[in-house]
C-alpha cells in the first residue's frame, strides 16, 4: 500500500492565490472611472461644486453639448435606417450572398473613424483626386461639403450602422419561425407579415441597437475632429481635446466635468432605451429552428443590386478615393496612369521616423494589450465561471463600463488616476504606459467575453478528470482549459488587436512626442496638410485590418457562437 | 489499493441535506456498488470521495489517512483516486494515446516507461488499434474504455465510477460488465460503482450499499440483500417479490419465528424477535390447487422457461413463478415457506392478539 504523497500544497495555494488577481484587475479596469467620479466633486481640494458650476454655465459647454446631441442623434437615426434595412433583408429574406454582404457591412465598424473621415473627404470636395480624374471636381475654393454637421451625421451614421444591424439580427433570430409561418398561412403578404408581426416583435432589439449606436456616436472623436474642427463646429469630445491640448493638465478638473457630462448623457440614453424596452416587454422564447427566408420573388435581384450598390458607395468608393489620393505625387495633382507613384507609401512606411514610430507604437500597444489581457482573462474567466462569488459577479457586472463609456471619458479618467501615481512622485502621463493601461481597461471585455463563453461551454468534468489523475490547478488551466478555450482566446486577442491598432480617441488625449499612435499620426498628418501621406498610411492600415478580419473569418466555425462580433 | 472509510459523513447544499450520517467501510480491493433511486445522493458521495466537494461534517479516510475531515482536506489531485464519468470526460484535444498518457505526464514518468504503460493499459481495454484516434472518432463504448484505461494507467488507490454505462445500449452494457469485472480482477483496485440499475449492481459488486434520501439503508452482499433485507425500502427496491405486513404470535419453531401472514401461520427466518413485515420472494411461493390460502391471478407473463404470475391475495399483490400458463381471473392455492421477516423502522409491531389468547 502506497502512502499518500505529502501534500505539495501548490494547488491549494494557487486556488487561494488566484482570487487575489481580482484586486489589480478591478483597480485597473474600474479605478480610473471611480477616480473621475470623485474629481467631479473636487476630490483632493475638498468637496466643492465650483468646477461643476463654472463649466456647466459656460456658453461653449452648452453649444458643444447641443452639437453632440444633434450629430449623435442624427447619426443614430441614419444608423437605424441603414442597419435595420440590412438586418431585415438579411435575416428574413432569400437574398443571396449574405455572408459577403455582412462582412462588407462590418468593415466600416472596424476601420478607425478618422480614416473613414479621411476617405470620404477624398471622395468629395474640390481637391478630390477621384473626382478630378473624371473631371467632376467642384471648382477650387468651393467648400468641402463634409466639413459640416450634415457630414458628421452622415459618417457617424455609416460608421455605427453595423451596431444596429448586429443587435437587430440577433433579435430577429429569436423570433420563432412558426409565428411568421402562421401569419403567412392565414394569407398575409410578405409586407403585412413584416409590418404586423416582425416589426413589433423586433422593436426591442431595434431600440437596443439604436441606444448602442447613440452612445458610441456620442463618444466618437475621430469623425467630428476631422470634419468639425476645420468648420469650427465643436462637439463635447473635440472640445475636451482642444482644451487639454491647448492648456495642458491644468484644465483637468474642468475637462473632468465635461467628460462626466458626456458620461451622463450616454447613461441617460441607455436608461431611456431600457425604460422604453421595459414598457413593451415581449418575452420571446427559444430559437427558431429553421431560419426565416421570405420569398422576395421577382424583387430579389433588384434588392440584391441595391444592397451591393449601397455597399459600393459607402465602402468601396471612399476607399478607392483614399487609394487614389495615396498614389498621387503631390496633393492637388490629377491622378493619371503615368504619374501614379508609391512614393508616399515608401515615405510613410520606411522613411518618416514619426510614422514608423507610430506603427511600432501601435503594434506594440495592440500586441501588448492583447497579450496581457489574454494572460489575465483566462484565469479571470475561469474564476468567474468556476469559483463564482459575489465579488466576481460584481466585477462581471461592472467590467463593461470602461468599454461602454465614451473613450474620452476613460482617457480623462486615466490621466487623473496616473498623473500622480499614488504614494510616489512618479507620473505615467506622457509615457506609453498610460496608453497601455487605458487600453487594458478599455478592451478588457473584448477579450474576456469570448473566453468566458467558451469556458462556460466546457464540461466541468473535463477539469475534474484532470484533477483526479493528479494535475494541479496550474496544469489543469494550462493543459485542459487553455487549449480548449484557445480558439476563442485567439479570436478575442485578434479583436483586441484590431480595435487597439485603430484606436484614436483614447490615444489622442494621452499621447506625447515619442508615443504617437497610428490614429494620432493620421490625424496630425491630415491636420498639417500632408493628405497624401495620411492617405497612404490610412490605406496600409485598412489593408492590415481587412487581412486580420479575414483570418478571424477563416477560423469562424471553430469559435463558440457569439465570439466573432460580425457573426452574432 | 487502499481501504476507504466514511464516518458520520454528512453533506448539505444550501442547508438542504444531500447525505446524512454515512458510515461505511470498504476493504482494500473490494468492488462496492452504490444503488438507489435518483436524487438519493450517490453522486454526492462519489464526489466527496474524489475530493470535488467538501463534507459538511464527518470524515473520509483512505488507506488510513484522513483525506477529508474537520481540519484537513486533501485536494482531488493528491488523492490518487481515479474516476470514470458518465459523460466520459475525455479531453477532446488529445488523442486516445494522449488522454491515457496524461496521468503519467503529470507524474513526470520517463518517456519510455510511459509509452510501455500506456500500451499496456490500451491492450488491457482492447484499444491497441485506436491509440492515434481522437475521442470524437470513437463509439460510446470505446470512449468509456478510454476513460477506464486513463484511470487504470496510474495505479489509483481507488476507482470511482458514476453510472459509467448509462449512455450505452443494452447489448453493449453486458459486454462492458465483462470489461469491468476483468478490470477489477486484473488491478485488484478498490472500486466504488454508482448505478441505479439493480441488476448491474447485483451482478458486478462484492457488496452493495442501498441508499435512499441521503442515507445508507443496507450495505451487504447481493445475496444477503436479496434474502435478508433490513427494511421495506430495501426489500421492495432490490429483487422481485412482495412485502407484506406480519403479526407476531410470540411462538417459534426450529429457530424460526411463527408469524401470521395473510391470515396464515407461517414459519419465517428473522433477525429480530419483533418483526413487522415479511419479504415474500417468488421462490418462496409454491402454487397448488388445494392449498387453503386462495389467490386470484391478475396477470401472467412468459419469461422464457417459466411464467411470472401476479397474484391477488386478500388485497395484497404477490409475485410467483409457475411452470404452466395460468388464465387471468383463475383461482390458485398458495403455500408460503422460507420467508424473511424484518422490522421496518417506520412500522409498529402488531401482535396477533386473537391467537395469543387462544
Ligand atoms: N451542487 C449541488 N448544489 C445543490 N444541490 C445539489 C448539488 N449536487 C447535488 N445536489 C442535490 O443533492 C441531492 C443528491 O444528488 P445526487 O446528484 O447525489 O443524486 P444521485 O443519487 O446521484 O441521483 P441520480 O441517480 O439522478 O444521478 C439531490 O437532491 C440534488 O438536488
Ligand atoms: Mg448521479
Amino acid at each position: 500500500m502506497k502512502a499518500l504523497p505529502k501534500s505539495r500544497g501548490s494547488s491549494r495555494s494557487l486556488d487561494r492565490l488566484l482570487p487575489i488577481i481580482l484586486l489589480p484587475i478591478a483597480l485597473i479596469a474600474l479605478g480610473p472611472v471611480a477616480r473621475l467620479l470623485l474629481e467631479g466633486v473636487g476630490f483632493g481640494d475638498g468637496f466643492t461644486t465650483e468646477h461643476l458650476t463654472t463649466v456647466l454655465t459656460r456658453p461653449s459647454t452648452g453649444t458643444a453639448l447641443q452639437h453632440s446631441l444633434i450629430t449623435a442623434g442624427g447619426g443614430t437615426i441614419l444608423s437605424i435606417l441603414i442597419g435595420a434595412t440590412f438586418a431585415y433583408l438579411v435575416a428574413l429574406t432569400d437574398i443571396r450572398g449574405k455572408g459577403a454582404l455582412v462582412f462588407c457591412l462590418m468593415i466600416p465598424m472596424m476601420i478607425p473613424p478618422q480614416i473613414t473621415a479621411l476617405a470620404w473627404m477624398q471622395m468629395a470636395g474640390p481637391s478630390s483626386t477621384i473626382l478630378k480624374m473624371f473631371g467632376l471636381a467642384p471648382p477650387l475654393g468651393s467648400p468641402q461639403p463634409l466639413h459640416s454637421p450634415a457630414g458628421i451625421i452622415l459618417l457617424l451614421g455609416i460608421q455605427h450602422a453595423s451596431l444596429v444591424f448586429l443587435t437587430l439580427r440577433a433579435g430577429l433570430r429569436m423570433i420563432p419561425a412558426d409565428l411568421v409561418e402562421a401569419a403567412r398561412m392565414s394569407g398575409a403578404s410578405s409586407f403585412r407579415v413584416w409590418t404586423q408581426t416582425v416589426l413589433p416583435l423586433s422593436m426591442p432589439s431595434l431600440i437596443a441597437g439604436g441606444a448602442m449606436a447613440f452612445v458610441t456616436a456620442l463618444g466618437n472623436f475621430g469623425i467630428p475632429a476631422m470634419l468639425g474642427i476645420p468648420a469650427g463646429y465643436a462637439t463635447l469630445p473635440t472640445l475636451i481635446y482642444q482644451r487639454l491640448v491647448g492648456m495642458g493638465p491644468s484644465v483637468l478638473p474642468e475637462v473632468a466635468v465635461l467628460s462626466l457630462l458626456i458620461g451622463t448623457v450616454a447613461i441617460l440614453g441607455v436608461l431611456l432605451s431600457r425604460y422604453v424596452l421595459s414598457q413593451r416587454g415581449f418575452g420571446l422564447v427559444g430559437l427558431s429552428g429553421n431560419p426565416l427566408a421570405l420569398n422576395l420573388g421577382t424583387a430579389r435581384r433588384p434588392v440584391e443590386i441595391g444592397l451591393w450598390l449601397f455597399i459600393f458607395v459607402i465602402l468601396a468608393l471612399p476607399l478607392l478615393a483614399l487609394a487614389a489620393t495615396s498614389l498621387i505625387p503631390a496633393y492637388g495633382v490629377t491622378l493619371t496612369f503615368t504619374n501614379a507613384t508609391f512614393d508616399a507609401w515608401k515615405e510613410v512606411l520606411f522613411t518618416q521616423p514619426v510614422t514608423r514610430r507610430a506603427y511600432a507604437n501601435s503594434l506594440m500597444l495592440a500586441t501588448g494589450a492583447a497579450a496581457v489581457l489574454l494572460m489575465i482573462s483566462l484565469p479571470l474567466a475561469w474564476l468567474m465561471e468556476r469559483r463564482s462569488s459575489p465579488l466576481t459577479r460584481l466585477l462581471d457586472g461592472l467590467i463593461d463600463l470602461p468599454y461602454a463609456l465614451p473613450g474620452v471619458v476613460l482617457s480623462i479618467a486615466c490621466i487623473l488616476t496616473f498623473l500622480n501615481l499614488p504614494f510616489t512622485d512618479l507620473t505615467l502621463y506622457g509615457t506609453i504606459w498610460i496608453i497601455l493601461l487605458a487600453y487594458l481597461a478599455r478592451f478588457f471585455v473584448v477579450m474576456l467575453r469570448p473566453i468566458q463563453a467558451s469556458i462556460a461551454q466546457l464540461d466541468p468534468a473535463m477539469e475534474e478528470a484532470a484533477a483526479s489523475v493528479g494535475a494541479h490547478l496550474g496544469r489543469r488551466l494550462r493543459d485542459i482549459v487553455l487549449p480548449l478555450a484557445a480558439p476563442s482566446a485567439a479570436a478575442g486577442a485578434i479583436l483586441v488587436f484590431l480595435t487597439a491598432v485603430n484606436e484614436l480617441t483614447v490615444s489622442a488625449l494621452l499621447w506625447s512626442s515619442g508615443t504617437e499612435t497610428l490614429g494620432v499620426v493620421i490625424y496630425n498628418l491630415e491636420d498639417s496638410g500632408e493628405t497624401v501621406m495620411a492617405s497612404a498610411l490610412a490605406m496600409s492600415i485598412v489593408l492590415l485590418i481587412v487581412v486580420l478580419m479575414g483570418i478571424v473569418q477563416a477560423g469562424a466555425n471553430r469559435f463558440p457562437k457569439g465570439v466573432i462580433p460580425w457573426q452574432s | 489499493m487502499a481501504e476507504l472509510e466514511f464516518s458520520n459523513l454528512s453533506k448539505s447544499f444550501d442547508g438542504l441535506p444531500a447525505l446524512q450520517d454515512i458510515n461505511a467501510q470498504i476493504a482494500s480491493g473490494e468492488f462496492v456498488a452504490l444503488l438507489g433511486p435518483s436524487g438519493c445522493g450517490k453522486t454526492t458521495l462519489l464526489r466527496l470521495t474524489a475530493g470535488f466537494e467538501q463534507p459538511t461534517s464527518g470524515q473520509i479516510n483512505l488507506g488510513g489517512n484522513t483525506v477529508a475531515g474537520p481540519n484537513s482536506f486533501v485536494p482531488p489531485e493528491e488523492r490518487e483516486i481515479g474516476i470514470v464519468f458518465q459523460s466520459y470526460a475525455l479531453w477532446p484535444h488529445k488523442s486516445v494515446f494522449g488522454n491515457v498518457a496524461y496521468p503519467l505526464e503529470v507524474r513526470r514518468v520517463p518517456r519510455a516507461e510511459r509509452e510501455a504503460r500506456v500500451k499496456e493499459a490500451l491492450a488491457l481495454t482492447g484499444l491497441s488499434a485506436f491509440g492515434d484516434r481522437m475521442p470524437s472518432q470513437l463509439s460510446g463504448g470505446q470512449r468509456q474504455r478510454v476513460a477506464l484505461a486513463r484511470c487504470l494507467v496510474f495505479d489509483p488507490r481507488a476507482v470511482l465510477l458514476d453510472e459509467p454505462l448509462a449512455n450505452l445500449d443494452l447489448a453493449l452494457r453486458a459486454s462492458m460488465h465483462e470489461v469491468f469485472s476483468m478490470f477489477h480482477r486484473r488491478t485488484q483496485a478498490t472500486m466504488l460503482y454508482v448505478t441505479h440499475d439493480q441488476s448491474e449492481a447485483l451482478a458486478l459488486a462484492d457488496r452493495v450499499a442501498v441508499m435512499e434520501a441521503g442515507k445508507i439503508r443496507q450495505f451487504a452482499a447481493p445475496e444477503v440483500l436479496y434474502r435478508e433485507p433490513v427494511d421495506c425500502f430495501v426489500a421492495g427496491f432490490v429483487g422481485d417479490g412482495a412485502v407484506v405486513s406480519a403479526e407476531i404470535t410470540g411462538r417459534s419453531e426450529n429457530k424460526n419465528l411463527i408469524l401470521k401472514v395473510l391470515g396464515q401461520e407461517v414459519q419465517s427466518r428473522s433477525a429480530t424477535a419483533e418483526p413487522s413485515h415479511v419479504s415474500i420472494r417468488p421462490e418462496a411461493i409454491t402454487l397448488s390447487s388445494d392449498a387453503p390460502l386462495r389467490a386470484k391471478v391478475i396477470s401472467c407473463t412468459y419469461l422464457g422457461g417459466r411464467f411470472r404470475l401476479t397474484l391477488d391475495v386478500a388485497g395484497e399483490t404477490l409475485i410467483a413463478f409457475s411452470e404452466h400458463r395460468a388464465s387471468i381471473g383463475e383461482s390458485v392455492g398458495v403455500t408460503l415457506h422460507d420467508l424473511w421477516a424484518f422490522r421496518d423502522p417506520d412500522a409498529d409491531v402488531v401482535i396477533a392478539k386473537s391467537l395469543a389468547h387462544a
